[in-house]
This record gives C-alpha cells, structure tokens and sequence, in this order.
C-alpha cells in the first residue's frame, strides 16, 4: 500500500465506486426470480468485465496496476456476492450499491494486507532463483 | 528484420499514450524509479523509450542510449530528449536485433518493457549479449503474479491486453533467470506485480 493520502484516498475512492456501481448493476441486471447461484455466476463474470474499463478511467489519476487488479478483484466479488443476495432477499437499487461498495472496501482491505505480506526485497545469492 | 507488427501495434498507440498512461502509475513510482536510475553510470542502455515519459527520473549528466521499436513513439519523445540535462542518443531499434557490438554497455535499464516484447527470453539474451561480463541489469516491470486469484484473473486480462498493448501475465523474474543473468535483487512494490529486479551478466560470459 501506497502511504501517501492522495493515493490512500485515491485508492479507497476508486475501489468503492467501482464496488458500488458493479452491486447497483447486479440488483438491475438480475431478477428476483434468478437461480442465486446462476446469478452469482453470471455477475461475477459482469463485475469482473467491467471493472476493467473503469480501472482504466480511474488509473488515469491513481496508477495502473495498483487500480486494476483490486478493481477487478472489487468487481468480481461485488458482482457475486450483491447477485447472489438479491434473489434471496431482494435489494433496493441503493442497498446494492451499498453492499457492493462495502464488498469494495473489504476486498481493498485484503488486497493492502496481502499487499504488506508480499511486499519487500529478495537477495539472491550465487543468481539461484 | 524488425518485428513489423509489433511496431505497428506501438505505432498506433504513439500519438495517445500519454493520455491513455496517464500520469497516476508515472506520480505514484517517480521516487522509485528515480532511486532505481540513479545507478546509472557509465554506458547506459535504456528500453523501452516510448514517449519518453521516464525521462524525467533519469539523474542528470548521463550518456543514454535509448531504443524503442516504434518510430513514431520515438517522434513523440523528441521534445523530452531535448530537454534532459544530459545527452540521450534516441534510436529506432528492435531488441531482438540489437544494432551494437557485443560487450558494448556497462548497464542496461528497462521500464515496463518486458511486458511487450515478444519473445522475453530471446530479448534479455540480445541484452546480454551487448552487455560486458558483470555487466548489469536493472528493470522496472510489471509481472504476472504466482498467488491466486490474482494470477488466474492477470492471464484472464492478458487474452485481452495483449491485443492492444502488454501482457498481464509475464514470469519476467524466471524470464531474467533462464535467459542466463545472475539475479541479484527482486523488490516487490506492489504485491508480486509490480517489481524491481537487479541481475547481472556473469564475469565469465
């Protein structure tokens, strides 16, 4: 994760529109009566599709692959979990953006642990990998 | 003979990379990169030039030579050669067929290019060859990631970049490895995608 604010809040604003637009999409794509795991799959291949494009708008400003993958991630999982949730219990246009903007949050959250994780220097010794 | 399809696919880009780039990946690793040119000295070999975009990290007074395969890419880049504090020697040159003698460079750097050359392994065996023995290597890249999900969804976005531009799904750490460097150094900067690697040419190549 990038420490500087512009790119926290950079970050932050990015993943959760995406995350909010992808769960708005998903309760106005999916009917009440969907099978939830048809939905689930369908959505996810949704979110993830078109979380790309809006990685690219947003990295304009806030970097590339550090946008795109937890866009996409932000996407999928937006797209599952809000497509999933709406045949079971049915979502207001609102609710879903809200949800899938929390889902956003939360995959964003993941993606700076695992970032924290995987980051760092590795010597090689003798040029073995 | 050149990759024409390759310099016809940056050939189209040129006039609207920078916008497509756009300035949030070159703000958000300007320290970085600058950290990484500043070990630039001696007879530096820089690729991909492109718009030139990283020029402005390069530390001043250096003797660049810098190659793209795009001759309109190169074009674009004129004006920021011209106002580096320093000489750059901007060439059209594709990295499979390197214009220059053997052992000729004390250091190569690349910045995101590793992702768009076509043959990687090929490409980084032409890098050596104009390298001197212990000669180094120093790249800034973006790579494919070995941690799921990530890597399923970065071969997943490649079948569709690749038509347009870079690969999302490159191995370019083993890429450095195979193509016979000694790796000295991988810093992750993001996950293990965006990465800094250090190899060098062994002394008795």
């Amino acid at each position: 994760m990038d420490n500087r604010l512009y790119f926290v809040l950079g970050d932050l604003f990015s993943i959760i529109v995406i995350g909010g637009f992808i769960g708005l999409l998903s309760v106005a794509i999916v009917g009440t009566d969907w099978n939830m795991w048809v939905a689930m799959i369908v959505m996810m291949v949704v979110g993830m599709a078109l979380a790309l494009p809006a990685a690219f708008l947003f990295g304009y400003w806030f970097g590339a692959m550090e946008i795109m993958v937890p866009a996409m991630q932000a996407g999928m999982w937006s797209g599952m979990v809000v497509g999933m949730w709406h045949p079971m219990s049915a979502l207001s246009l609102s609710q879903g953006a809200l949800l899938g903007a929390v889902v956003g949050l939360v995959v964003l959250n993941i993606i700076w642990a695992l970032n924290v994780a995987l980051r760092g220097t590795r010597h090689f010794a003798g040029g073995a990998l | 003979m050149t990759d024409l399809v390759t310099q016809d696919k940056w050939d189209k880009l040129a006039a609207n990379f920078d916008v497509m780039a756009g300035n949030g990946a070159e703000k958000r690793w300007l320290p970085k990169k600058r950290e990484l040119f500043s070990h630039m000295q001696g007879k530096v070999l820089f690729l991909a030039l492109g718009t030139g975009l990283d020029i402005v990290a390069f530390p001043p007074g250096q003797d660049i030579t810098a190659i793209d395969i795009s001759p309109k890419m190169v074009e674009q880049a004129e004006s920021r050669v011209a106002a580096y504090d320093g000489t750059i020697d901007a060439r059209v040159m594709d990295v499979h067929e390197l214009d220059f003698p053997d052992g000729h460079f004390d250091q190569v750097f690349t910045s995101c290019t590793f992702c768009s050359v076509p043959d990687p392994i090929a490409g980084l065996r032409s890098l050596q060859r104009v390298l001197k023995p212990g000669g180094e290597l120093y790249m800034f890249e973006h790579t494919g990631s070995r941690v799921f999900p990530f890597n399923m969804m970065m071969k997943l976005m490649s079948q569709l970049t690749e038509r347009v531009g870079p690969s999302m799904s490159r191995q370019t750490v083993a890429n450095v490895h195979e193509a016979g460097y000694e790796l000295l150094e991988v810093e992750n900067l993001f996950l293990d995608v965006v990465k800094i690697i250090k190899a060098r040419v062994p002394a008795h190549h």
